[in-house]
């Protein structure tokens, strides 16, 4: 039963999208396979009258150059990762299935395609596929993930492949987890055929889409998640785990289990489900069982997906598995990757495009590829000459900066996010190009208290898009830390950049609820109107930066201060209430200026009479001492100078 | 029980200052109907100690029976309803609120609690349907919506409704506010009659005091006769038998910002900056206004400051004390002011001493 489950599941992540494309009923499984049949022949003959009409109208029509239809091709499209099972697979349950519509459907296929598929489609059959798939690392030595991290796994799989003939508790369990792109699963798969042992994927299903839940629904066909099948796949290898994989035939090899889609779960009780059934997974896999995580957005901060992977991970580790970390590709060894290919197709990208492309990929492989191949498929002189060609304003060196710096000038970019740390520490350390010593550039004459050295950085209104800085939080966090970047005796650029954030502040005063009817536009323009009002002050008004050394970014204390002020007030109010027996609403404003101080006079003083050596200066201090102590708990998040 | 509350006249009839405004009050209430009515003046001068005397001139000694409660609102607001958390304080007779509590959903309040006032009027014994009153404290704070809004439930419910305003500036207020109203203005009480009255209750305590000690004590609470009761007291707690000379403590704030004051006049730094930072986040977290600390800091740096100064720097803290209530966050504005503050100064010490 075991392996019917795991065979169902395999080739049912391959079935699907076949019959999708063949029959256009959403039929999913074999038990539903007899409808199917019998929906298709209904479905053939109309087609065959469809044909008919069609060729009619072709010899009414001038005749347009056919192209060959081309089910690989689209088929492999279809499902990237094993295309050699795929494309027997196909012919076979279409020569089965429909035996002589099957040229017709092909043509009608053909037909309802639009011409841009079409011709991609052709094209990708000629030259032989995406470029991602075709050169794919084969051997270790292709392979450019840093030679550590591949010596790592090599030898914890072969440790684990080898035949253990002490009942030792071995971990067989392995994590791997990097951002997307940078070969995690390419390494697994080479080192497992490397070390000549077979690998067995547990590929996820397809998603269901909600049209095609609600006529399995209907049909009395149950629906499982995801997270009900992979929970069903780790019962199945703990309970039968000699079943699963080696009743193949043939001489039994060693085998590797990859999971590489970890199913993706929203709240918390699922995530509570997937977090235990990984545990059980890696507690009592009896092969070497590899779970890789894809780290997406890690640069976003504040969001709770990193933090998801987290938990997993650690759930994972509690269950002892190990873990190999990929950090993202370096731009040198993208570079090669990409003038190797370049070779190989014989395509002419010079390599100043290159070393952009590897730059603006972010360390991700597979990006870069694909932007490759892009390129040259529509490379021309006109499109290569563009990229070059500044779009802005500035002069050629600075746009080279510009491009280098970001790749937003870029077509092919893939939009880079940087931590919301890292842009303020840009704005606040505020580096400028002391080379320049001329401003022919510029279209206004300033006065010398006006001009300022180029920044070495991109448009700050980019650098906060990167960072998606919001304007709140990015004007508090200038406030809480440029006077440390602030030369001591400035005290004029002190007084600037508070200006400019005053202003900043007001624009944000604006955008307050109380504006509920204006339009979310308006509010979002005056936000980032906001944000760049702060941003470009602090720049502009630190014209005597303090010397650069280590400053940690502190978070604001203004929130910390604004809760406890809060908290204060509704305290005040209580206090007042307690101990004033009269009739009249307390008055916050009267009550922390007037009456609180008083009472804290004359509870003093009772306090005093009481024990009399504590003196007040002291307990002033004292209050002051516990004040500091509980605020400096707030400190975090630290970064280095850079 | 403070002597501010424990000294602060019951009725019209006993007012020690604004007799002659208690007077018309009485008149006004006893002879005929009572219109809307809005009190103005600053703080300390007894707009409120009038308003509770008026109630129960009103409504008998019934007007003292209160409870405080947190009630909840719910408001419909076109397509969605809201619900609001205030805080009431009311009598059979009475309703007093704090409606700037509510935020910038003010005016839903404002309308919400009248309507609801006017359901249920009281009956009296002869069946004659009477009216309730319902007291709106910091009226000035409202916000130009919730002051539009009341302008028109004033008009519709004023058979059933009488309203009681009280705000430290009518120029806040809109005009037509303003104009349905009896505008009564509550002047600050004068030396001398603060004087009296720390005297009287000095008589009432049993306290000896000595000559000239009233005067100084009212001199210093800057015409508030809160304020001049609360000092008083604290110097009974601090020390008594009172001496002539002996020092009135200021409050606790004022003191720092003060010191804040001598921090910004000795150096003039991004530091020193960052320091005075830190403290008036300690003024914050207790509550004071920081248009207060504005205030405050602003005459305690004119004290120590050259003639040829002032003017400027008053300038500046009008100008970001606009800002500040156009902003969201004060501290950027009181930090703006104190920056700009020493940029003037340390370009005035430059060049005056080189």
């Amino acid at each position: 039963m075991g392996a019917e489950v795991s065979s169902c599941l395999q080739r049912y992540s391959k079935q699907e999208p076949l019959l999708l494309v063949r029959t256009r009923t959403r039929t999913r499984t074999r038990a539903e396979l007899s409808c199917a049949v019998r929906l298709s022949w209904t479905f053939s003959y109309f087609l065959l009258l469809l044909l008919l009409l069609l060729k009619t109208m072709e010899f009414l029509l001038p005749p347009k150059p056919k192209p060959k239809p081309d089910i690989h091709a689209l088929l492999v499209a279809g499902i990237p990762r094993n295309p050699d099972l795929t494309n027997t697979n196909t012919l076979r349950y279409m020569s089965t299935l429909m035996p002589f519509t099957m040229t017709s459907l092909m043509n009608l296929w053909d037909f309802k395609r639009d011409p841009g598929m079409k011709k991609a489609g052709s094209r990708r059959s000629n030259n032989g596929g995406l470029w991602v798939d075709k050169h794919k690392p084969k051997s270790l030595e292709e392979l450019i993930v840093h030679k550590k991290k591949v010596e790592e796994i090599k030898l914890w799989l072969k440790e684990r492949l080898k035949p253990s003939k002490e009942e030792e508790v071995r971990t067989l369990a392995l994590v791997v987890r990097g951002p997307a792109g940078v070969g995690k699963s390419a390494t697994i798969q080479i080192i497992s055929s490397h070390l000549g042992a077979r690998l067995c994927e547990w590929n996820t299903p397809t998603p269901t889409l909600w049209q095609e839940h609600i006529h399995n629904s209907t049909s009395g066909k149950e629906y499982t998640s995801k997270l009900d099948e992979f929970e069903i796949f780790v019962e199945t290898i703990r309970k039968y785990p000699s079943l699963s994989f080696s009743c193949t035939g043939g001489p039994i090899s060693p085998c590797v289990l990859l999971i590489d889609d970890v199913p993706l779960t929203n709240e918390r009780t699922a995530l509570g489900r997937l977090c235990n059934s990984l545990h059980v997974l890696a507690r009592s896999t009896v092969m070497p069982t590899v779970i890789i995580i894809t780290d997406y957005s890690k640069a976003e901060s504040a969001d709770d997906k990193s933090h998801y992977f987290d938990v997993l991970q650690s759930s994972l580790e509690s269950a002892g598995a190990c873990k190999v970390t990929f950090n993202p590709l370096t731009i040198n060894s993208i570079k090669k990757t990409l003038t190797r290919i370049c070779k190989e197709e014989q395509c002419h990208v010079t390599s100043e495009q290159i070393d952009k492309i590897a730059k603006a990929s972010g360390g991700d492989v597979r990006h870069a590829i694909t932007t490759l191949q892009f390129l040259s498929l529509r490379l021309g002189h006109t499109i290569s000459s563009s990229l070059i060609d500044p779009t802005t304003s500035c002069s050629n060196e600075d746009s080279e900066v510009n491009l280098l710096d970001d790749g937003f000038c870029l077509p092919f970019g893939r939009d880079e996010t940087i931590s919301l740390f890292h842009a303020l520490g840009k704005f606040l350390h505020n580096k400028r190009d002391a080379s320049v010593t001329t401003f022919e550039n510029n279209v206004f004459t300033l006065r010398e208290r006006f001009t300022r050295l180029p920044l070495m950085m991109a448009a700050p209104e980019m650098v906060l898009d990167q960072a998606h800085g919001q304007a709140r939080v990015v004007t508090d966090f200038l406030h809480e830390n440029v006077l440390e970047f602030i030369s001591n005796d400035a005290i004029d650029d002190a007084w600037s950049v508070a200006s400019y954030l005053s202003d900043a502040d007001n624009l944000l005063g604006i955008a307050l609820p109380w504006s509920m009817t204006r339009k979310y536009e308006a509010e979002s323009i005056v936000q980032s109107v906001a944000a760049s009002v702060a941003v470009r002050g602090v720049l502009f008004g630190n014209s005597h930066p303090a010397v650069s050394r280590w400053h940690s970014i502190r978070k604001p204390q203004l929130w910390l201060i604004e809760h406890s002020a809060l908290r204060n007030k509704v305290g005040t109010l209580l206090l007042v209430r307690r101990l004033t027996l009269e009739n009249l609403m307390a008055n916050v404003c009267v009550m922390a200026t007037e009456y609180k101080p008083t009472y804290k006079w004359i509870e003093r003083n009772v306090k005093e009479c009481l024990d009399g050596e504590k003196t007040e200066e002291n307990e002033c201090r004292m209050e002051e001492l516990d004040e500091m102590e509980w605020r400096s708990c707030g400190k975090s998040d630290e970064i280095e100078d850079w | 029980m403070l002597w501010v509350d424990k000294y602060r006249p019951k009725t019209l009839d006993k007012m020690m200052v604004h007799e002659d405004i208690a007077l018309n009050l009485k008149k006004l209430v006893t002879e005929q109907d009572c219109p809307h009515l809005l009190f103005y003046g600053p703080t300390g001068s007894g707009k409120k100690t009038l308003i509770m005397a008026v109630l129960r001139q009103m409504f008998g000694a019934s007007a003292e029976k209160v409870k405080v409660e947190n009630k909840v609102w719910k408001v419909n607001a076109g397509s969605r309803t809201i619900d609001l958390e205030l805080t009431t304080l009311s009598s059979n007779n009475h309703v007093e609120i704090n409606p700037s509590d509510a935020g910038f959903q003010d005016r839903y309040v404002v309308q919400e609690i009248i309507k609801e006032m006017a359901k249920n009027r009281p009956v009296d014994a002869r069946g004659k349907k009477g009216y309730k009153v319902l007291v709106l404290n910091e009226v000035d704070k409202l916000s130009r919506e919730a002051q539009h809004s009341l302008r028109r439930t004033m008009e519709k419910y004023s058979a059933s409704c009488r309203l009681i305003l009280c705000c430290n500036s009518s120029s806040k207020v809109t005009e037509a506010v303003r104009s349905r109203c009896l505008n009564i203005r509550i002047n600050s009480p004068t030396e001398e009659q603060i004087v009296r009255v720390l005297e009287f209750i000095g008589k009432k305590e049993g306290l000896q005091l000595p000559p000239g000690f009233a005067t100084r004590i009212a001199v210093q609470s800057n015409r508030s006769l809160r304020r001049a009761i609360l000092s008083f007291e604290t110097c009974q707690v601090q020390q008594y038998p009172f001496t002539s000379n002996q020092a009135i403590p200021p409050m606790d704030w004022e003191q720092y910002i003060t010191e804040i004051a001598s921090d910004i006049m000795q150096e003039q730094s991004a530091k020193r900056l960052f320091l005075v930072r830190g403290k008036f986040y300690e003024l914050l977290i207790n509550c004071i206004p920081p248009v207060i600390i504005l205030k405050r800091l602003l005459s305690e740096l004119l004290k120590k400051l050259d003639a040829e100064l002032k003017h400027e720097v008053c300038h500046w803290a009008a100008y970001y004390e606009h800002r500040m209530c156009l902003g969201q966050k004060a501290i950027f504005h009181i930090e703006a002011f104190v920056a700009k503050f020493m940029s003037i100064y340390k370009a005035f010490l430059i060049a005056t001493f080189g």
